[in-house]
């Protein structure tokens, strides 16, 4: 027989067919476009961004996460069940084009046909397999959703008619294939190649074939209404994020991890720095409301929302979202409140897992912007000082700036006033040197270094605090002010190579001040470390066994994807580590970030004292980190958390200075 | 209203001090400046009380070397309206007598309605300065203010006394007012007021041309306080304790006779 189908069998494609099925089509993607059209408009309240440079790339890597749905699967369960509907409903809806191509175009214009055959029967097999995938994914979604009821999934009127809708179509699918082939393909060899269809088919076996005829036509009818009306309802539900999605993928910020805005303070156009009302924003900052679809993984690995403060990734892109659509004139600080944008501590977790490739981070450093730079607001008074401190001292500790290099004394390195004949600028950072814990770590390099025949300089009183966490506190015009002077001295020194030992002054230097005309290498001490390592030049021996948990740090970790090198180190100082399960680019913030470490927590429960107990329950002996921050933070928060005599916070240059091989 | 505020520049009291070439002040190297604390209040309330009232102008005066200028810059970006350098590089030099005829000098024939001063400066800490400018220009003083309120021409302002009484003293301008700590909060200066700040008057006069008078005091001496002996810790019974503490009070000082 011919391995074949009558397309519109049965329904036949006189005008009658056609006619009201190709109107009613052309009339679904006009509400469609109408509807993006007026979305659009809402967008535009925002300012311009040019998101489309590099086309090419932006076009390919889009493509790319689209097809594999590779944002999606870093979530197994969910992300799995959409991957698996998705591929399904794209294969239908691919099948569906061809059958157009077919019955439109080289049928009618060239009288071939290309749907037979061994051609027609894979496609029959693969639309059967899909249209199945996608029914028991959909119900695996649906059981996720209304009967396991996660925490935070709020399910909306929207939500349910999708399931609804989409169920709808599948179903009505198969029942059209079985009374098809009830009439036309039991007993053949052509019913084993849809499987799927061949079960339907099988049920309406008994009834007589008018009467299958009468069902077949009725429900095909109905299958097209509800695809039409599936498609009227894309801009207007949910099922927006099917374009508002894929095009945030276009539209995704290429530049390096973590960027921001460098304002121009000088523009004296201006009239306000920072976001408080919606026009402040960008189109693009209105258009991530719409590619959200309240997934909830942002707000699932937000550290400040996982203890209680008022700060959800997903509430605030939403809010923005409302404002944009329902009340633009809205002041955006006090739709989404201060104390939520003062909780962030811009460790990325939820830009980094989002599906919909959504910036949260940004929105929130632009209100806190607006709040500093044109209210001279802080989240409490010992910012302010912190702040006023790093003006004055240079560092928000308070401390004297003459004594910055006090710590170096007895080690016998030089600021590079004394002697800038250098191997390396060691950029200290504020904490490693003045704060007692954390000049442990500025010690312990210097030794490491010495061993591999490393010399050192570093400014000394000269070195400004790098200005990061006044800059995410909002205070742009500190950072600039501070930046603009270390760059200024470095560049006095020609410095041809800088490293730090810690991961904010590493991220600032090595990528914010390339916005301020600085351009030398800078290096996070661990892989300037291992490099020396592997060339042989610094030798670790295996000392006392020891099993530590590491901590992936979220300015080495996500905005840097600085990884392997310290875990290379530790191993090959003979250590064991014993992972945390929220590790890598999973790790959870210590909670200094985002200008924190200047403030007193005072809302909901101790980020850091969370943290201290997921390593607690690694049951190693040493908590392992590789910032003065996260140092500081599990120091406190083993005190409170009242570990402190079970797990040792140390940072991984204290570990390394022990295992030196003489 | 015409407002004077008057402020003095001084070391971070974190910063690391040396004593002078002469030993009769501190060295001014590796030291980070700041405003006087106590006059960041005085700025604050002088800048409240011009917002309050309708047509006011807020003057800043400050004595000192070239590097006061970055300090009135932020009293200007806080809200002051102008702003007069004394320019003295001597200034540590002068007593309050010296300092204070030099801002009543200023003040003379300016029919300034009130003047805000810091209690005393966190360096020198005279606390002589405000209430000898009062003197100097007949206007009513009243010193350490924690709280400040204005209506109609009436100062209506809290002092703190010993033990944390709180006395309400009530005067009508002109007068001049010395601040303490526990007045306000100063405000942190917004982008657009520091960008503003830049183009205020900020006018230079020569101390020359103001001070007409002689010191009546002279710094021979400064030093660092000399390290002693440590503490001691009495233990036992209170009523040993007690004999004890008597017995050290009249061999060793000069309290009980």
């Amino acid at each position: 027989m011919e391995f074949t189908r009558e397309i519109y069998w049965n329904v036949g494609n006189s005008a009658g067919v056609l006619i009201p099925m190709y109107l009613l089509t052309l009339i679904a993607f006009v509400a469609l476009g109408y509807g993006f059209w007026q979305r659009v408009k809402v967008y535009r309240q925002g300012q311009a961004l040019n998101r489309t440079d590099l086309l090419a790339q932006r076009i390919m890597g889009a493509v790319r996460d689209i097809l594999l749905q590779s944002k999606l699967l870093r979530v197994a369960g969910p992300g799995v069940a959409h991957a698996l509907f998705f591929w399904g409903f794209l294969l239908l809806f691919i099948g569906t084009c061809l059958i157009v191509v077919q019955a439109d175009f080289t049928d009618p214009l060239f009288d071939i046909k290309f749907l037979t055959g061994t051609f027609y029967k894979l496609f029959s097999i693969t639309l059967d397999i899909a249209g199945l995938v996608a029914i028991i994914m959909l119900g695996g979604l649906f059981i996720r959703r209304y009967i396991i009821r996660p925490e935070g999934l709020d399910n909306k009127k929207d939500d349910l008619i999708m399931h609804g809708l989409l169920f709808a179509i599948l179903i009505t699918g198969f029942v059209i294939e079985g009374a098809r082939m009830a009439v036309t393909e039991l007993g053949t060899p052509l019913a084993a190649w849809s499987p799927v269809g061949l079960v339907f088919a099988k049920v309406m076996a008994a009834v007589e074939p008018e009467a299958l005829r009468s069902l077949h036509k009725a429900t095909w009818w109905l299958h097209l209404l509800l695809v039409i009306g599936f498609i009227i309802s894309i801009p207007f539900t949910k099922f927006r994020h099917l374009f508002t999605t894929s095009a945030n993928y276009l539209f995704a910020d290429r530049g390096p991890t973590g960027n921001m805005v460098t304002l121009d303070l000088e523009d004296e156009a201006a009239e306000s720095f920072g976001a408080a009302k919606l026009a402040d924003l960008s189109w693009k900052d209105i258009f991530d409301a719409d590619a959200c679809t309240l997934c909830k993984r942002c707000q699932d690995r937000c550290p400040a929302h996982a203890t209680d403060k008022p700060l959800s990734p997903m509430k605030v892109m939403n809010q923005i979202g409302e404002v944009a659509f329902d009340t633009p004139d809205a002041n955006l600080v006090e739709t989404v409140s201060k104390d939520a944008l003062w909780s962030c501590t811009t460790c990325r977790a939820c830009q980094d897992i989002c599906p919909a490739s959504i910036e949260h981070v940004n929105k929130i450093l632009d209100m806190r912007r607006n709040l500093v730079l044109m209210e001279g607001e802080f989240p409490g008074e010992e910012v302010m000082t912190a702040v006023d401190q790093v003006e004055v001292n240079g560092n928000p500790l308070g401390l004297g700036y003459a004594t910055r290099a006090d710590w170096a004394a007895e080690l016998g390195v030089k600021p590079l006033a004394e002697d800038p004949d250098v191997d390396v600028l060691y950029f200290v950072g504020c904490y490693a040197s003045f704060d007692k814990r954390n000049q442990a770590i500025a010690k312990a390099f210097i030794k490491l270094c010495t061993a591999a025949g490393v010399k050192v300089g570093i400014l000394g009183k000269e070195e400004k605090c790098c200005g990061e966490p006044v800059r995410k506190m909002g205070n742009e015009y500190l950072y600039q002010s501070v930046a603009a002077e270390n760059i200024e001295m470095i560049k006095q020194y020609r410095v041809k190579q800088i490293v730090t030992t810690c991961p904010h002054c590493f991220n600032t230097l090595a990528k914010d001040y390339r916005d301020l005309d600085f351009d030398i290498p800078v290096e996070h001490y661990t892989v300037f470390l291992e490099k020396l390592h592997d060339q042989g030049r610094l030798k670790l021996g295996h000392g006392e066994a020891l099993t530590c948990t590491y901590h992936d740090s979220c300015y080495l970790g996500r905005y840097n994807d600085i990884y392997a090198a310290p875990r290379a180190l530790l191993t090959a100082a003979g250590i064991k580590i014993s992972e945390m399960a929220k590790s890598q680019v999973e790790s959870f913030c210590c909670g200094a970030g985002g200008g924190r470490i200047m403030a007193e927590e005072k809302l909901g429960s101790r980020i850091s004292e969370a943290r201290v107990k997921m390593a607690a329950e690694t049951k190693a002996s040493t908590l392992v980190s590789n910032c003065p921050f996260c140092l500081t933070m599990f120091e406190d928060g083993a005190k409170g958390a009242e570990l402190d005599g079970q797990l040792a916070p140390k940072d991984i240059a204290e570990i390394l200075v022990e295992r030196l091989e003489a | 209203m015409k407002i004077l505020v008057c402020i003095k520049q001084v070391p971070d009291m974190e910063s690391k001090f040396k004593l002078n070439g002469e030993g009769t002040w501190y060295d001014n190297s590796d030291l980070a400046w700041r405003m006087n604390e106590y006059d960041e209040y005085a700025v604050e309330q002088a800048v409240q009380l011009k917002e309050q009232v309708a047509d006011s102008d807020v003057t800043v005066l400050s004595i000192g070397p070239d590097r006061v200028k970055e300090m009135m810059k932020k009293a200007l970006a806080m809200g002051c309206d102008r702003g007069v350098h004394i320019v003295d590089d001597d200034f540590f030099k002068k007593d309050p007598y010296e300092i204070a005829s030099i801002i009543a000098e200023f003040g003379k024939g300016k029919e300034f309605d009130l003047i805000f001063t810091g209690m005393q400066s966190q360096d020198r800490g005279s606390g002589q300065v405000g209430v000898l400018v009062a003197e100097m220009l007949g206007l009513p003083s009243i010193t350490t203010i924690v709280d400040f309120a204005f209506d109609a021409g009436q100062i209506t302002a809290k002092r703190e006394l010993e033990g944390g009484i709180k006395a309400i003293i009530k005067t009508t301008v002109p007068a001049l007012v010395t601040c303490q700590l526990g007045l306000n909060t100063p405000r942190y200066p917004t982008l657009p007021n520091i960008m503003k700040a830049k183009k205020k008057e900020l006018l230079s006069i020569p101390v020359s041309e103001l001070l007409k008078v002689e010191g009546k005091q002279e710094t021979a001496k400064m030093y660092f306080p000399e390290k002693k002996g440590g503490g001691l810790i009495l233990e036992g019974e209170v009523g040993d304790l007690t004999d004890q503490l008597i017995k050290m009070l009249k061999d060793k000082t000069a309290v009980l006779a």
